[in-house]
């Protein structure tokens, strides 16, 4: 296996763009993610497409709006994990030898085909038949943690409270207004306790990186490249009644597994970490699920500003994260790669983690009561 | 109510009380909900309906809100574990949910869910607390 560097990102912005369709948000991100590069175009010998709402052949009419014809292109689905699959697609076509220089895009515009509530779900699942919706499900997760473990609303109501604060000091952030504890509380509950606050918005952009070969990588003046030091994808196994619904993911915890164990580094090391938190409750789900803190002590955790800016321990979400930045389901994978190799670089602005050398990304595409999540990809990324 | 107006019929009796059909192995013996393919324990393709236990415990459950336009907010949404080894979720009607306590014994039920394409209520199972 070979090494693979990520030698540059590109995003649009995270916002509402009804008028902006899948190959325009989508071209912009990849042509600015190769101009970060400075790589030629025509040496990108594939290109993959996350997405999940965008139809017949994005990828294809995405890329020809910057000349990239003529090499192969794939279009990945993994629901929400489908940017981060393209990742994953990306890094092994050359850490495998096929090809030398890849790009990953991921875009959705969520606005065309929604104005607003749940994400349109598969109606031949029955539970989706008989009404769950995401915000159901993690309401469900909710309630659970609550129980076992005496977590207060407010609690959840800080997480937002650091992803906000977070996403005010970044620019391409949907939501960047500061909001308060009751703010979050008071907004309309859309599946108890979780109210609309604690809920990602519906959104829309694109993202996207070029990958490339160790051996290309210093036959460039590429300024500082990242590495990818650890990229698994796994899918979810089976849910039995053994489990707690608000136990850590079995999904998140084996492909994390895998992928510190490739990168030979474990969750103490990492300095910055991007994770789906698509609700407030997933957050702390998350931090268990990824080994930051124990089983049960996500509330706390989080709660305590370890995580936040500026704290002693991983920062979590610097970005604002999906509940802040947004979550345009295709484009989220790439989203959370960018801002790594920002941070990574030290090109993150105000909201820079000071020296920030190793860093992580978990996304998790789906759940279902049976399954324990469709998709999840993590990718560890270093200089 | 009539039969066009129920859905999901293959997953839920009647008679002799109200409970759910899942698959089980013929070889390992494990359940699924609802009946599989193929066996996720052992990979065994014989799998036979079997039906379920009438009560279960409440795992976990919450008050939907805000939902598909298919369904009329607000609803209840429960996690169920049977004793055969399923964790089922249905709905639950509203006017349960105030004092509902998690781990209690729930059963099936049958009743309306969601709004067909006429425009008319579409049955289906649900749960309630055990009488």
């Amino acid at each position: 296996m070979r090494d693979v560097y990520i030698i540059g990102v590109g995003t649009t912005n995270c916002g509402r763009f009804p008028d902006k369709a899948a190959h325009i948000l989508g071209s912009d991100a990849a042509w600015k993610a190769i101009q970060d590069s400075g790589i030629h175009p025509r040496k990108i010998e594939i290109a993959f497409c996350g997405h999940v709402y965008q139809g017949m052949g994005v990828g294809q009419r995405t890329f020809k709006e910057i000349g990239l014809v003529g090499q192969p292109v794939v279009n990945v689905e993994g629901a929400c994990g489908s940017g981060t699959l393209s990742l994953w697609e990306a890094w092994r076509s050359i850490a495998y030898g096929q090809f030398d220089v890849a790009l990953a895009l991921g875009v959705e515009n969520l606005s065309k085909i929604l104005s607003g509530g749940p994400l349109p779900l598969e109606d031949d699942d029955v539970e989706v038949a008989l009404g769950m919706g995401m915000p159901a499900l993690y309401a469900m997760r909710a309630k659970r943690y609550m129980a076992e473990y005496g977590t207060t609303p407010e609690q959840f109501a800080n997480v937002v409270v650091k992803s906000r604060k977070h996403a005010a000091l970044n620019p391409i952030a949907q939501y960047r207004k500061q909001v308060t504890v009751e703010e979050i509380m008071n907004s309309p509950m859309i599946a108890d306790p979780l109210t609309r606050n604690q809920c990602c918005p519906v959104g829309d952009a694109a993202a996207a990186a070029v990958l490339c070969s160790e051996e290309t990588v210093k036959q460039l003046a590429t300024k500082k490249p990242v590495k990818i030091l650890g990229c698994i994808s796994q899918s979810g196994k089976y849910n039995t009644p053994d489990k707690l619904i608000c136990d850590p993911s079995e999904n998140v915890a084996r492909t994390s597994s895998m992928a510190y164990e490739m990168a030979g580094v474990g969750p103490e090391d990492m300095d910055l970490a991007e994770i789906h938190d698509a609700f407030s409750v997933a957050e702390m789900i998350v931090v268990e699920s990824l080994g930051f803190c124990k089983k049960g002590e996500g509330a706390e955790f989080t709660d305590s500003g370890r995580t936040s800016l500026g704290g002693d321990s991983v920062c979590v979400n610097p970005s604002g994260g999906l509940l802040s930045r947004g979550h345009p389901i295709g484009a989220t994978g790439l989203l959370q790669t960018a801002e790594l190799v920002w941070h990574l670089r030290g090109e993150a602005g105000d909201r820079q983690v000071e020296g920030a050398k190793l860093g992580i990304i978990e996304t998790m595409g789906g759940a279902q009561p049976a399954m324990d999540g469709i998709t999840c990809v993590v990718a560890i990324l270093g200089v | 109510m009539s039969e066009d107006t129920e859905f999901l019929t293959e997953l839920y009796e009647t008679k002799p009380h109200v409970h759910l059909i899942a698959g089980k192995c013929k070889k390992c013996g494990k359940y699924t909900f609802p009946k599989y393919l193929a066996c996720p324990h052992c990979f065994s393709d014989e799998i036979e309906e079997a039906p379920l236990s009438k009560t279960g415990k409440l795992h976990s459950f919450t008050m939907v809100r805000r939902s598909m336009p298919e369904f009329r907010v607000p609803y209840g949404l429960g996690l169920v574990d049977f004793p055969e080894g399923v964790r089922v979720m249905a709905q639950i009607d509203k006017d349960y949910i105030e004092g509902l306590e998690l781990d209690s014994d729930m059963e099936v039920e049958i009743g309306p869910v969601r709004i067909g394409k006429d425009g008319k209520d579409q049955y289906s199972y649900k749960f309630k607390p055990a009488s």
